[in-house]
This record gives structure tokens, C-alpha cells and sequence, in this order.
């Protein structure tokens, strides 16, 4: 007997040996089959006539197959497959599954997007950081001077150079193109009513050829003539405002005795975003005669801030270096005290990342820059990991929602290479639209963000070539690290299990289990790291200075009589209590000092003051004395800090002898170890000497408590009657170190922002993962509900499953955190809060109840559902 | 009867011509064209696919799995934009042989 079906079923099983085949054209190949026989029936041929006919007719199978196999291979090139992959028509099912899961795509894409607005945000601060100084068309040739010198035992390198050094480089070494002496000073600045303190630069002529400062308007040869000031863009404008600068005079007042008047002869373009030194004020070299009247081009002991050399050919470089022993004799000859070792010159291409080493160097370091990129960088591979793992656990997890889809697909004909594709362009399709708001996340949130924080400029631009290689890296690197292996893992079910039903995943899936956990370790380190910055900030606010800088005011005054002239007013004020005058200031300046030891040298700090300064700033003498007013005796001895006694004497201080330069000290008194400098720095040996009326520059007040602000009003005013030209420089002691908590508490808010982003991606991983468990279950609870189990064992139910998890992801976590917060402090401050179990409990405390606020979302969800309409689904 | 090549040649003009009239599947097609040669053209039935298959790869017909009304489903094809313009290029290019073999035989050359 023919038995049709049967032989249907053997025709298509010739077709299963050709690899051309895939499920979709088999069903094609049995459906022409049945639609022909079907056909031959009505026409009254038999079940068996009917169905040799119409293979007959189909023909033969092996060569069929051969023709489709190679209409298969023909064209498969790379750009096929991905046209294939990516827009064909997986992008609109992609869409379309999306959105069937609003829920899951919004924490995928959301999550994926916030770390990827991480790695722009990181991206474009390194390019800030590497771009410094690269705009210089001369880096490569252009040189600072530098010279190595020992200073207690150790061998530093220093920035500045001997004055008369350009000269002679100049004239000794023809293949030095050029040379430039660089000195910046202080000095006030009046044009009609504007009167500032403004940082002047001297500099030769050639400065302008050796670095890249384009003038905007003006001509660069116009620094030849000592008589021309080439203003900054920027001073420019706070000068001039909209008018033309050019052909208008200033005045610049280097001290009270000397000034003169310059004409602005050309203005800057707006300097780039990334430069180590500018300039504000650009005047002739050869006018530092009016701001230092000591200057002596000849003096070998005397400095100037930097030396450059500009040589076309660099070859000869270290050659120079080595002919340069004659002027290491000469500056050792007249400068004692300060033994040169040798001469170096650092490239101007490097010197952003070198100068941190460099003392004195004229530019600032940008090597804390380096280090944050290397923090930054794993932040933004941290994020994106976290962001990967919830994109693939709530892949697996929801899949188990899927099957039959997955089930359906593979009956119709998908093989496990297109549900991998299918799967794949899903998530190119979140990927990319990740990256979208990625970037939209990190240009227009994170790097404002940050440079309104820093007050900076990252100069952040969207025409940059490496840029876009590195965003398509950022794409593939998400897209395949959260992509394949659930494309993988779903892909491989068969389809007899799916749809009997006996395939079960993601809900006992070990690496769901393992991601989850590993999330919650990255969270809890960020979380600590956010706690404790801030508690530090709030630590090193409270720390005390060592000294009662609270009630104290002070000011720079011009010179001994106008320090007479304002403390004689001052003095009227009921509510001063003392008046103190300095040549340094505690937080202001101080004098590195060599002390003579017969064993060896210390460098330490000298602050020069009178009998009332101790009193005005609130510093405890805590053994012997103080000054004592105007004594002539007193000009002899020296009040020292516990750390010169712990570092330096040892022992007994008082009556100790110190030889310092050449003069002899008697110690006279130890003070309280108090901070000179933020909390950075570490506490220095310190000394005070009595100084001469004649050296005061600063004017301490010590005021009624209470009464800090209206009297920082009238020393204003009382300066305003006496120095009317001069702009008032002083203010309240607390305000000495600038922007320096200002800056702490920036590291607490930059760190809070990133755990607050590892939170969201936690929680949301978290959320999506519960969410779909409980989705899954909801038939089980609704059984449950109408057996009368309560909230309570609900909940319980819930929570099992991730109770254990977090115990021991927070164990870990925990441990983890304290180690890394305590070396990143370490690493980070000089002083810091003590690192307790305090901030780590608190992060675990911030996760738990994260995971309590979920399950309780999802409880009261679980709660308010009608039992009816839970077993009523499917 | 019509030789194989010329047959293998003219399945796609053929095929792009059907599917200009409207969409359909494999079935139909073959019957389509059985119908319209009067069986002058031998086909095996199987052959057709590949060539479908490749009209489709190359862009020229794309095709939708479809079920209608309950019954089996069915992969239905249809001529892409790209699909005409091929059409017409073939037309031209048999209209020209057709001219070519008019001219040698010495017949008046028909106006359809």
C-alpha cells in the first residue's frame, strides 16, 4: 500500500545530504511537491501516480542541488553577509522584538549607552591631555634648558638656568639656531580705570618664532622694540573689551619705584585648550631691569625661569650638552651652595609630561592628567562590562520568553546560523543605537559636566579622524562582548525540546549567577570609592590647620611705610585684636633655606616675621618663647616647628646652635607643626626669624570672632584710602590655598557620578533579572496566592534565590573595596581620613536595600495581581 | 520542442516577466510557464529554484513567507525596482537577436 506522506518524507530526506539546504527551502521544495500533487489528484491520477509524476517532473534531485549550492557561494563576499546581516531585514524584526521588550531594550541600550558616554568622555579627556603643547610647530626643536644639582643627597633636575647662559650658548654653539630667556613676574597693570595684578612675561624676540602663538592682529617682529606689550586674546578683551587694543598705551607698575608705559603692539590669537605655558603680557627681555633691579646680565648666580634653544638640526644635541662643563664652573664658582652636576635639555614635545620632575619648570604638569586617563580608562571598561553583562543576562533571561519564537523560527526553516544572526543583529541594532545616545550622553552631559567642574576646556571636537575609528572600535568591542554568547547559547536548543517544553534556561543558568555577582562587586568598589571621597572632602574640611586661620585676615602690602600707614589705621578698629607684620605668610610664600648641619645640608623653610605674627595666626609656642618686640637680640635666634626638631635637631632644641648661610642661629622656641601648604604637601621643617620693618610685605590681623566679614570690608576700604592705585590682594586666611578644597570636593563628585552610573546599571541588571524571573513565575504565584501563601512568603520566595548571591558578591566586594580605597588614598592624599569598615558598610548597606527596593517593586506587583488573570495567561 | 540552453537562457526574462504581473510562488510560476510554451519548453520542475533563488541574491525579486487564509504557507516573490530595469534590458537584448535572425532569414521583421 502507497503510503504518501511517507514518501513525501523520503523525497525530502535525498535534499538533507546537500548542504545547500536550509529548513526554509526544504519547506519551500515540500511545498511545491504537495502543491503539484495536489493538483495531479483533482486531475484524477492516483495518491501514487500523482506523486511519481510530480517528482518526475521536479527532476533531479543531485543536480538541483548543485545548481542551488553554487548560486549559494557565488557572491559571498564579506559585504554581502553584512549587507545580509545588517539590512536586509533583520534590522526591522530586530526593531520590531524591541519593541515587544520595552523594558529589557530600555536597560540594555540605557546602560550600554551610559558607559559608552564613559569611554567618549575618556576618550576626548586623553586627546585633551595628549594634544598638550603638540600644536607648537617647533616641539621637536625647540629645548628647555635644565641642569641637575644635588640638594640633600638627592640629584633634582631644575627648570631655571644661570642668567648669562643664553648668552654664551648663543655665541659658542653655531648650530643653535636661536635662544630664548623666559622670566614671568608679577606686577600691576593700569589702562583708564582698570587696575589688576597681572603676570607679565619677559621674553626675547624669538619666542614668538619658536613657539606657535599666531597673533590675531599686530606683528610678531614688534617684540623687538622694549617699548611693546603683546597682549593675550583673553587680556585682551578684559582690557579693551570689543575695541581694538592696538596703538593704545598701559601702564605696567613693576614695584612702587618703577614703571613705565608700553604700547600694545599686537594681540594673540585664543591660545589652544590643551598648552602647558602662555602668556598674558609679552614684553622685552631686556625690561626685566625694571621689574628686578638687581638684575646683572652677567651674575652666574642669578636665574632666570627658562632657557629655550630652537635647533633645525637636533643631532648635535647631546654634544652641546657635554661641551657645557665650562659653565657648570663658572656657575659653581659663584654660587656655592648649589652644586651643579650637569646640563640636559628637555624637548618641548615632552616637557607637559616631564615637568612634574622638573622643579621650578616654567609650565604646569599635566602627569596627574596621564594618571586619570589610566583611572578613567578602567572606569570605562568597568561600566562597559558591567553594561555587557546586563545586556547578556537579560538576553539569556528573557530568551526563556522566546523559545517558542527561537521553536517557530527553526520549524520554518531557520538553521542555527540565522537564529545566530537574527540574534547578533539585535543586538547590533541596540548596539548602535546605544552608541547614539552614547555619545550624545558624553558630549553633551559628561564632558560639560566635568569641564564646568574643573573650569577648563576639553576642546572636545567632532572633525578628528582617530575619533572615528575609535567610536566603530567602541561599537564592535559592546556589540560583540555583550552579543555573542547569548547568540550562542540560545541558538543552540533544539527544536524537539522547545517545543515539548523540556527546555529550561536562564533561571538556573550558573553564569547569570556568576555576572550578577561580579556586577555587584564592581558597584560595591565604585559605591565605597564615592563614600569615602566625600567623607574625605568632608574630613580634610574639618582637619584642623595646626593654626587658627579662622579668625585671621591678611594683606599684601606695598613696602615698610605702607604697612605703617595701614596698621597705624587698622589700629582704630575696636574689633582687631592683633596686628602682625611678615615678609612670607603662612599659605602665601615662604623661603627655601639650606641648613648647615656638620653631617649634612637640609632644605628647609624660612618664614620671616614679627613678635605679634605667632599671635595674630593663633600658632602655640609649645616650648620656650617667642619674639620679643623689635629686641635687637632677638635677630639671632629662630622659632622652629616640631618637624625641624624631629628631622633636624633631635633631642633637645632650645639653645640649639644652626648655621644658616653664614650666620649663626640660637632656637629659641618650637612651635606647633602647622600646614603651610594644603594638605598636599607634606608638613616641612620650618623656621621663623625675626624680620627687619623694612622686609614687611604681608599684614596679618587677628579679629573678634564674628566679626570676620564686616572687617574684611573695612581693610578694603582702609586700602582703598591708602593705596588707591593698587589692587587690593589679601582676603581671609581660610581662602590661602585657592581652589584646593574646591578641587577635593570635585574628586567627591566625580566619583559619586560614577556610582551613581555603576547603581543604575546594577539595579537595573538587577531589576531586569528579578523582573523576568518573577514574569516567568507569575503562574506559580498565582497558584501560590489562591493557596493563601501571604506578602510574606512571597517575598521569601523572591529573595531566595539572591540572598546567597549577594552575601557572598558583597563579601567580596567589600574585602575588594577597603584594599582599594585605601590604596587609592594613599596613592591619592597626603593626608587622609582614617580608611574604616565605616564607608564600606555604608556601600553595602546603599546595594542591599537597591535590591530591596526592586524585589518590593516587583512584590507589590506580584501582590495587587488578580490570581485569575495569572493562571487565566496561555 | 526548444533546446535546453535556449530554455536555461530564457528562464530569467521569462520569470521577471511573470512576476512584473503580479507575485507569486514557485508552483505557480512553473505552471505559468508550462501553460504559456504549450509544453514546447521542458523544464524540470526542481531547476526553477536556483534560479529564483539566485534572482533573488542578486536583488532582482525578493520574497516574503506568507500564510493565507489558513491554508500552507507559501514564499511569495516579487520583482524589485531593480528587477524592471533588468527586464527591460532583456527585452531590448532579445529584440535584438530576434531582429538579427529576422534580417538573416529574410523575413519582415514583426511589429510586436
Amino acid at each position: 500500500m502507497f503510503k504518501l506522506e511517507k514518501s513525501i518524507a523520503n523525497w525530502l530526506k535525498s535534499f538533507r545530504k546537500h548542504p545547500a539546504y536550509d529548513e526554509a527551502s526544504y519547506l519551500e521544495m515540500e511545498l511545491h511537491l504537495r502543491d503539484h500533487i495536489e493538483d495531479l489528484i483533482h486531475k484524477g491520477y492516483t495518491e501514487q501516480e500523482a506523486f511519481e509524476k510530480a517528482v518526475a517532473e521536479f527532476g533531479d534531485v543531485p543536480a538541483v542541488a548543485k545548481e542551488e549550492y553554487s548560486t549559494q557561494t557565488r557572491n559571498r563576499t564579506m559585504g554581502r553577509i553584512l549587507y545580509s546581516t545588517l539590512f536586509k531585514n533583520y534590522y526591522k524584526t530586530s526593531l520590531r522584538s524591541m519593541m515587544r521588550n520595552p523594558l529589557s531594550s530600555f536597560i540594555n541600550v540605557v546602560g550600554l549607552a551610559a558607559a559608552i558616554g564613559i569611554c567618549i568622555f575618556t576618550y576626548s579627556f586623553a586627546q585633551w591631555t595628549y594634544r598638550t603643547d603638540q600644536f607648537h610647530e617647533h616641539k621637536n626643536e625647540v629645548f628647555l634648558t635644565t641642569f641637575f644639582a644635588n640638594r640633600e643627597g638627592k640629584i633634582q633636575q631644575n627648570g631655571r638656568s644661570p642668567v648669562p647662559l643664553a648668552k654664551r650658548l648663543q655665541e659658542d654653539f653655531p648650530q643653535i639656531d636661536d635662544v630664548c630667556r623666559v622670566q614671568n613676574t608679577h606686577a600691576v597693570v593700569k589702562y583708564n580705570d582698570h587696575i589688576f595684578h597681572e603676570r607679565i612675561t619677559f621674553a626675547d624676540p624669538s619666542y614668538l618664532s619658536l613657539f606657535t602663538f599666531p597673533l590675531r592682529s599686530g606683528a610678531k617682529a614688534s617684540l623687538e622694540d622694549k617699548n611693546s606689550v603683546i597682549l593675550s586674546d583673553r587680556l585682551a578683551k578684559k582690557y579693551f573689551g570689543e575695541k581694538d587694543p592696538i596703538g593704545q598705551n598701559i601702564l605696567i607698575k613693576f614695584s612702587d619705584a618703577s614703571s613705565k608705559t608700553f604700547k600694545v603692539t599686537g594681540v594673540a590669537e585664543d591660545f589652544p585648550p590643551s598648552i602647558s605655558f602662555n602668556f598674558n603680557f609679552l614684553i622685552h627681555f631686556e625690561n626685566i631691569e625694571f621689574g628686578d633691579a638687581a638684575y646683572d646680565k652677567n651674575d652666574w648666580s642669578a636665574f632666570v625661569d627658562a632657557t629655550f634653544i630652537h635647533m633645525s638640526d637636533t643631532t648635535g644635541l647631546n654634544q652641546i650638552a657635554k661641551q657645557m662643563d665650562e659653565y657648570r664652573i663658572l656657575q659653581n664658582e659663584s654660587k656655592k651652595d648649589w652644586q651643579v652636576e650637569s646640563f640636559a635639555f628637555e624637548p618641548l614635545a615632552t616637557l607637559h609630561k616631564r615637568s612634574a620632575d622638573i622643579r621650578n619648570a616654567i609650565n604646569i604638569s599635566l602627569e596627574d592628567g596621564y594618571a586619570s586617563i589610566i583611572y578613567l580608562t578602567f572606569v570605562g571598561i568597568f561600566m562597559l562590562v558591567l553594561a555587557c553583562f546586563n545586556y547578556i543576562n537579560i538576553s539569556i533571561v528573557s530568551a526563556a520568553k522566546r523559545l517558542k519564537e527561537i521553536g517557530i523560527r527553526k520549524t520554518i526553516g531557520a538553521n542555527r546560523k540565522i537564529i545566530i544572526i537574527q540574534f547578533l543583529s539585535e543586538n547590533l541594532v541596540a548596539t548602535s543605537l546605544a552608541l547614539g545616545l552614547g555619545v550624545i550622553l558624553g558630549v553633551y552631559v559628561f564632558i560639560p559636566w566635568f569641564e564646568s567642574l574643573f573650569y577648563f576646556d576639553m576642546g572636545f571636537k567632532w572633525m578628528d579622524l582617530t575619533l572615528w575609528i575609535y567610536l566603530p572600535l567602541v561599537l564592535l568591542f559592546t556589540a560583540l562582548a555583550s552579543g555573542l554568547y547569548p547568540a550562542f547559547y540560545i541558538s543552540k536548543f533544539p527544536v524537539t525540546g522547545i517545543l515539548k517544553g523540556s527546555v529550561k534556561f536562564g533561571k538556573k543558568n550558573p553564569l547569570t549567577r556568576f555576572i550578577l555577582g561580579f556586577q555587584l562587586i564592581l558597584s560595591c568598589m565604585f559605591v565605597t570609592c564615592a563614600i569615602m571621597f566625600t567623607q574625605n572632602a568632608q574630613y580634610l574640611a574639618n582637619r584642623s590647620w595646626g593654626y587658627n586661620e579662622d579668625q585671621a585676615l591678611y594683606v599684601e602690602v606695598p613696602d615698610a611705610s605702607g604697612f605703617r600707614q595701614l596698621s597705624a589705621s587698622l589700629e582704630q578698629e575696636t574689633d582687631v585684636i592683633t596686628i602682625a607684620g611678615s615678609s612670607h605668610h603662612l599659605g602665601k610664600s615662604s623661603l627655601s633655606t639650606i641648613v648647615k648641619l656638620p653631617t649634612q645640608d637640609h632644605e628647609v623653610e624660612q618664614i620671616a616675621v614679627d613678635a605679634n605674627y605667632f599671635a595674630a595666626l593663633g600658632i602655640d609656642i609649645v616650648q620656650g618663647r617667642g619674639f620679643q618686640d623689635h629686641s635687637e637680640a632677638d635677630r639671632n635666634v629662630i622659632v622652629v616647628n616640631e618637624q625641624f626638631v624631629k628631622k633636624i635637631l633631635g633631642g633637645k632644641p632650645i639653645d640649639a646652635l644652626v648655621k644658616i648661610d653664614s650666620a649663626r642661629f640660637t632656637v629659641a622656641g618650637v612651635v606647633k607643626d602647622f600646614h603651610n601648604h594644603s594638605f598636599e604637601t607634606e608638613v616641612a621643617p620650618t623656621f621663623f626669624r625675626l624680620a627687619d620693618p623694612s622686609e614687611y610685605r604681608y599684614l596679618s590681623i587677628k579679629v573678634k570672632d564674628g566679626t570676620q566679614n564686616s572687617m574684611y570690608q573695612s581693610l578694603q576700604k582702609h586700602w582703598i584710602t591708602h593705596f588707591p592705585e593698587t589692587p587690593f590682594q589679601g582676603g581671609y586666611q581660610e581662602d590661602v590655598w585657592g581652589m584646593y578644597f574646591v578641587e577635593i570636593g570635585i574628586h567627591g563628585k566625580v566619583w559619586r557620578g560614577i556610582a551613581m552610573i555603576a547603581i543604575l546599571l546594577a539595579g537595573l541588571g538587577l531589576y531586569g533579572l528579578v523582573t523576568l524571573n518573577v514574569t516567568g513565575r507569575i503562574r506559580e504565584f498565582s497558584i501560590r496566592k489562591v493557596l493563601g501563601a501571604n506578602i510574606r512568603s512571597l517575598a521569601r520566595n523572591i529573595t531566595k534565590q539572591y540572598i546567597m548571591l549577594f552575601v557572598i558578591s558583597l563579601g567580596i566586594g567589600s574585602v575588594l573595596s577597603y584594599y582599594l580605597i585605601s590604596f587609592i588614598f594613599d596613592s591619592a592624599y597626603t593626608y587622609h581620613m582614617p580608611v574604616g569598615i565605616g564607608g564600606v558598610s555604608l556601600a553595602v548597606v546603599t546595594l542591599v536595600s537597591v535590591l530591596l527596593l526592586v524585589v518590593s517593586v516587583q512584590l507589590s506587583r506580584v501582590s495587587k495581581a488578580n490570581p485569575v488573570e495569572g493562571l487565566q495567561m496561555e | 520542442m526548444i533546446s535546453k540552453n535556449l530554455t536555461a537562457a530564457s528562464t530569467k526574462p521569462i520569470i521577471l516577466g511573470i512576476l512584473k504581473q503580479g507575485n507569486s510562488y514557485g508552483y505557480l510560476i512553473i505552471k505559468k510557464i508550462k501553460e504559456l510554451s504549450g509544453g514546447k519548453m521542458e523544464y524540470s520542475d526542481g531547476m526553477l529554484y536556483p534560479v529564483l533563488h539566485r534572482l533573488e541574491k542578486d536583488g532582482l525579486i525578493k520574497s516574503n513567507w506568507t500564510m493565507d487564509g489558513g491554508t500552507r504557507p507559501r514564499k511569495y516573490y516579487e520583482i524589485t525596482a531593480l528587477g524592471k530595469e533588468e527586464l527591460v534590458t532583456e527585452q531590448a537584448q532579445w529584440q535584438q537577436v530576434n531582429a538579427v535572425l529576422n534580417t538573416l532569414w529574410d523575413v519582415k521583421p514583426s511589429t510586436t
